[in-house]
């Protein structure tokens, strides 16, 4: 394959944006809200996949190639496309311009989010965590504080609900711009479906912060049945 | 020697115009196009119905030669029939050059061309796609202009009116007088010869279905020059149309060709609406009358009948002006696959569904047979000399036409659907010729001496500027409003002398108010108003051609009805008995007897009133006003006989 | 009695570099009129509401039947074209602006020749031996053909640019009529000699990449023309070339 033009080179980005945003980062958010919603089944097994993942070997240069240099590359290609556009709702209020304009905001508001979810868990874990682990406790105790205040629950609110959308939204976009649905009829359809998927999303992302709001339990470490 | 390039000015961006610019890039010469605006945008896409070619395509029968008769027949034999025959055997080849082009033409299950019927004709001959084909032409041709564009033959110059031809002291034309609509600078096109392409002059009436760009002011301009202007009399007014404060809308002719019934209530001023009056009550007068060709008898005698419906026999809805056209026995998705395009515009103005609710419509201002008067040459088997510098030529050399700007293809009344055939065909059929005249030519652009063009631009630089110093009381897009009103009520449907004499005056008294027109817009750029008074001259002109023909024409001739010249045919009349007629008389006296009753009294009329008036009128310009001549009509291929189609 | 009237404000402007500025007019409002008769009026009696003469409004306009896409302009903030714009469906003041996403000329004219431009990019056209006789076209199902036409009706008024939020005055973006012109002509049978090469045009900066899916475009099309349809259908035909390019290039 040759060289691509500059040209093209604008192309692949876009096209790189659009699919970064459903693999890897929509598929790890799945991956995040589901692990972080056994949370509500039980605290124990909320502790185990957090130790799972935590000692995956390998686990910075996994989370640098799957997740932060693709979040880089979505996040700064997004911020390009917004500001290539001019919302224009006023005069034409139509609902996929409404879902338009809503992934765009939805876009800079996880991305705004992010850093500071990454702060205050990402952050502490990678300047602490050696000396800390097991993670599981460090983790937890840290979400505890998060959702130990309403500020915090509406952030995590806001910013769980802001990526179900910007994710199910971006999938339905993905699949029109790809090209994997083309008719109108296919197109609404489509729609139905990811809507459904984004509430289902957003169910456990809500559960999960209920669970940590209403029963905030510190846990020790990694111990064979331990806290339940 | 090496050839050089031939430039080419073509002036109108329609079919016309595209057509000749795409065969002339092909044959090697140099394009420049003048257009008002962008190419896509000319009057050409208001045509919706079709266009016409005998491909036989249904096994009726059809063939060029029946399309030839049926042309001439429904033109009054005023056409040019060398020309016309030439046209009807072209057309199948037009036809598949634009689907190669990529007309989105109807098919057939099998995915052959499909046809429907069209006015004036019992054949299924005309190809269409959906209800905007004119539409769906000029993109085509534009879509290969630009090609030619892209690869350098062709340079467009839009947002350009033309002014003028610049003509030397032999009176050849050596170029073209532009006029840039937004900067408003005034500059000159040398050429080897140029084309008008600039379509019809419809927006001399107040009523019609024209574009506002269909002033006619171009091929006046040329008259004005010395170019002479045939048949201005031959006015087409189409039958169904719907009222608009801005223009009348075109339903086209299709939909009677699909289907659609004209019908008014049988009772004078039935209140009811249309849903609500049963089948037994509604006076299907076309049907009735016209049993053979029903709602599908030419434009002229439809609209004479809608005419006589509404003014004499006061039947028109609820007393108004208006018939219905009706289409709702048809099912929801042949209309919209068919005639989608109309059935929108309907909507969209009137608010009403013709899919559910017969449209209301009356006739409007359509077409001119008429226009600049144009040459061809035939070889010596009667074919027409499709390498003759002499075709499309008008009386100045080096200026030709094509489109409805030209006068020889529709006679006294066009037949639906012929429009985007005769604009095609002249198109490509004068390039050749076009390329030959300026092989022949002596002299290159460049060989003309500049102070020719120098002396044309000033000229026109300075008219402009004077135009722009008008500061009279008239507001000039109200004096174009009177004089569309008088037209629309003097020189229309039905005319009579007394009317039109008053009309000649008074359009005298419109050029008189032309002196104290203001021009209302000060601007030096873009100043659109500057163009329109120079418009308005040309007009109040083309008016005066016009009126001035239909006055000295005492006859009832296609489009042309004066009824005091009605020659009266018998209704049992059958046009076979004029052919025995002249047979007979040629080896004896007839003796009356050898025809019903009153028929051979019928055929003398006919016969001398075709002896006097079975020619083209040509008006020239002299003293301001147009002298107006008659020149004979080539009937070479087929006689003359009296028209009848019921 | 008295004649009911209807008050345009009208965003004027004198030159393409000129300032913008707004004039009222109160034009009479007769049976069927639309915006282009009430324009119509304006240059009859150019008086300003307040009795000021001024220059007529200057617009662009042709077919007057929806079919030439001249008289496209933003009527009540939204784009449309002027002549199916009727007094009745529209309240007793209108307001009147030339379309925001392509420079102005003139008041209410404005300069397209970018889509034109666009259509050139993309070949959009089909490429024949020439125009002499070579006899049928080919062969074509009308379903093909019913598709093809649905697309061909693209007037280039410039509706679906002007309310798309991605095309902007200064940007590349070919926007959804460029787009739905690919298509139809990638549909016809000899159009998809060029195929390739229109969609190379569209794989780069401003082409189908760039499109936000927001389809205001097809909400505003007065043609009704499928254009989310058709980017769909790019999408999936640049897709797959951008993977036939990378595998077998």
């Amino acid at each position: 394959m040759p060289i691509p033009s500059q040209d093209r080179a604008h192309f692949l980005f876009l096209k790189l944006h659009s699919l970064t945003g459903i693999f890897p980062i929509g598929a790890f958010l799945v991956l995040h809200l589901s692990v972080n919603s056994l949370r509500t089944v039980g605290v124990w097994q909320y502790q185990l996949s957090i130790d799972l993942i935590n000692n995956l070997p390998f686990l910075i240069v996994i989370e640098t190639l799957f997740i932060y240099i693709p979040l880089l590359i979505h996040s700064l290609m997004g911020f390009y496309i917004i500001f290539s556009g001019k919302i224009n709702l006023r005069h034409y209020p139509y609902p996929r311009n409404w879902g338009y304009t809503l992934q765009r905001i939805t876009g800079a508001v996880v991305f705004f989010f992010l850093i500071y979810h990454m702060g205050t868990t990402v952050g502490p874990k990678l300047l602490y965590g050696k000396e800390q682990f097991e993670a599981a406790p460090f983790l937890i105790d840290i979400m505890n504080r998060e959702f130990s205040n309403w500020t915090g629950r509406f952030l995590y609110l806001v910013g769980i609900v802001s990526a179900t959308y910007h994710f199910c939204m971006g999938l339905w976009s993905f699949c029109v711009s790809w090209g994997i649905i083309i008719g109108p009829a296919a197109q609404r359809n489509a729609g139905i479906v990811f809507a459904l998927f984004g509430l289902a999303l957003t169910a456990l992302g809500v559960a999960t912060v209920a669970e940590f709001s209403l029963d905030p339990l510190p846990v020790d470490a990694t111990v064979e049945g331990g806290a339940s | 020697m090496m050839k050089r390039q031939s430039k080419v000015i073509i002036i109108g961006g329609g079919l016309a115009g595209l057509s000749a610019a795409m065969k002339l890039c092909e044959l090697g010469a140099e394009v420049v196009i003048v257009a008002y605006q962008s190419l896509k945008r000319s009057h050409s896409v208001c045509a919706q119905g079709g266009i016409n070619a005998a491909m036989d395509a249904r096994g009726e029968g059809d063939s060029p030669d029946n399309h030839f008769y049926d042309t001439i027949k429904g033109g009054d034999f005023l056409a040019e029939q060398p020309l016309v025959r030439d046209m009807c055997h072209q057309a199948p080849a037009i036809i598949h050059l634009l689907d190669r082009m990529g007309v989105p033409f109807n098919r057939t299950a099998e995915g052959h061309l499909a046809f429907r019927r069209f006015g004036g004709t019992l054949y299924s001959r005309t190809a269409f796609a959906g209800a905007t084909t004119g539409q769906q032409m000029v993109y085509s041709l534009d879509e290969q202009v630009r090609r030619y564009e892209h690869d350098g033959l062709v340079q467009k110059l839009e947002w350009h009116e033309y002014l003028g031809a610049v003509l030397d002291s032999e009176g050849v034309c050596r170029g073209a007088v532009i006029h840039n609509l937004r900067t408003n600078h005034v500059d000159c096109l040398p050429g080897d010869a140029v084309i008008l392409a600039t379509g019809g002059p419809s927006q001399v009436y107040a009523g019609s279905t024209a574009s506002t760009v269909n002033t006619g002011a171009a091929a006046t301009m040329a008259y004005l020059q010395g170019a002479q202007y045939a048949n201005a009399e031959f006015i087409q007014i189409h039958p169904t149309a719907i009222p608009g404060q801005d223009k009348l809308r075109l339903m086209s002719e299709s939909a009677r060709g699909e289907g659609g019934r004209i019908w008014v209530p049988k009772r004078v001023g039935d209140p009811r609406t249309a849903e609500n009056i049963p089948e037994d009550e509604r006076y299907y007068f076309l049907e009735e009358k016209y049993p053979h060709f029903g709602n599908l008898v030419p434009r002229d005698v439809a609209s004479r009948e809608i005419y006589d419906i509404v003014y004499q026999q006061k039947l028109g809805i609820g007393g108004e002006a208006m018939v219905y056209l009706d289409l709702t026995h048809k099912t929801r998705e042949f209309l919209d696959d068919r005639l989608g395009g109309i059935i929108d515009t309907y909507t969209k103005f009137t608010g009403q569904d013709p899919r559910t609710t017969p449209m209301k419509i009356f006739p409007a201002v359509h077409y001119s047979m008429g226009g600049l008067w144009t040459d061809y040459e035939t070889d010596a088997h009667g074919m027409i000399d499709t390498r003759s510098p002499r075709n499309q030529m008008t009386s100045i050399t080096g200026l030709y036409a094509g489109g409805e700007v030209d006068y020889q293809y529709h006679g006294a009344n066009r037949l639906g659907a012929n429009s985007l055939l005769s604009c095609i065909y002249t198109g490509l059929m004068m390039a050749p010729g076009v390329i030959q005249y300026t092989r022949n030519l002596g002299k290159a652009p460049e060989d003309v001496p500049s102070s020719l063009f120098d002396q044309a631009r000033s000229f026109w630089a300075n008219r402009l500027q004077s135009i722009k110093k008008m500061n009279g009381s008239v507001n000039p897009y109200r004096l174009h409003k009177e004089l569309g009103n008088l037209m629309m009520e003097n020189v229309l449907i039905v005319r009579n002398n007394q009317k039109l004499e008053q009309a000649v005056e008074k359009i005298d008294e419109i050029e008189e108010k032309f002196k104290s027109v203001q021009c209302v817009d000060s601007s030096d750029w873009a100043n659109p108003t500057a163009s329109f008074i120079n418009q308005l001259y040309c007009m109040i002109h083309l008016s005066r051609i016009i009126t001035r023909g239909a006055l000295m024409r005492d006859e009832f001739r296609g489009a042309h009805y004066k009824p005091e010249f009605d020659l009266n045919q018998p209704a049992d009349f059958d046009p076979h008995e004029y052919i025995d007629y002249l047979e007979r008389s040629h080896y004896e006296k007839v003796p009356e007897e050898a025809f019903p009753q009153g028929h051979l009294a019928y055929m003398k009329r006919y016969e001398s009133n075709n002896e006097k008036w079975l020619k083209t009128s040509l008006a020239t310009f002299k003293n301001n006003q147009p002298e107006i001549t008659y020149a004979p009509v080539n009937t070479s291929i087929m006689t003359p006989r009296p028209r009848k189609y019921d | 009695m008295k004649t009911e009237t209807v008050t345009l404000k009208i965003k004027r402007q004198n030159t393409p570099s000129g300032k913008p500025y707004w004039e009222t007019f109160e034009t009479p409002k007769k049976p069927l009129s639309n915006i282009i008769s009430c324009l119509q009026e304006i240059q009859r009696n150019p008086v300003t509401a307040d009795g000021m003469p001024v220059n007529p409004v200057a617009w662009d306009c042709n077919c007057l039947e929806e079919v030439c896409g001249s008289c496209t302009m933003l009527i009540n903030g939204r784009v449309r074209q002027a002549c199916t714009a009727l007094l009745d469906q529209l309240g007793s003041t209108v307001t009147l602006e030339p379309l925001t996403k392509f420079p102005v000329v003139r008041d209410l004219q404005v300069d397209r020749s970018r889509m034109f431009k666009s259509l050139k990019k993309v070949n959009a056209w089909i490429e024949i031996d020439g125009s002499h006789d070579i006899g049928e076209g080919p062969m074509m199902p009308d379903n093909i053909r019913a598709k093809r036409y649905v697309l061909s009706e693209c007037m280039s008024c410039g509706c679906c640019l002007e309310a798309c939020p991605q095309f902007t005055l200064g940007n590349e973006f070919l926007g959804a009529a460029t787009f739905s012109q690919v298509r139809l002509f990638n549909m016809h049978p000899t159009g998809q000699a060029k195929k390739e090469d229109r969609l190379d045009a569209l794989m780069g900066k401003g082409g189908i990449a760039d499109c936000g899916n927001a389809q205001v475009c097809v909400e505003v099309c007065p043609k009704n023309i499928p254009l989310t349809e058709s980017i769909a259908d790019i999408g999936r035909q640049t897709s797959l070339k951008l993977l036939r390019d990378f595998l077998s290039k």
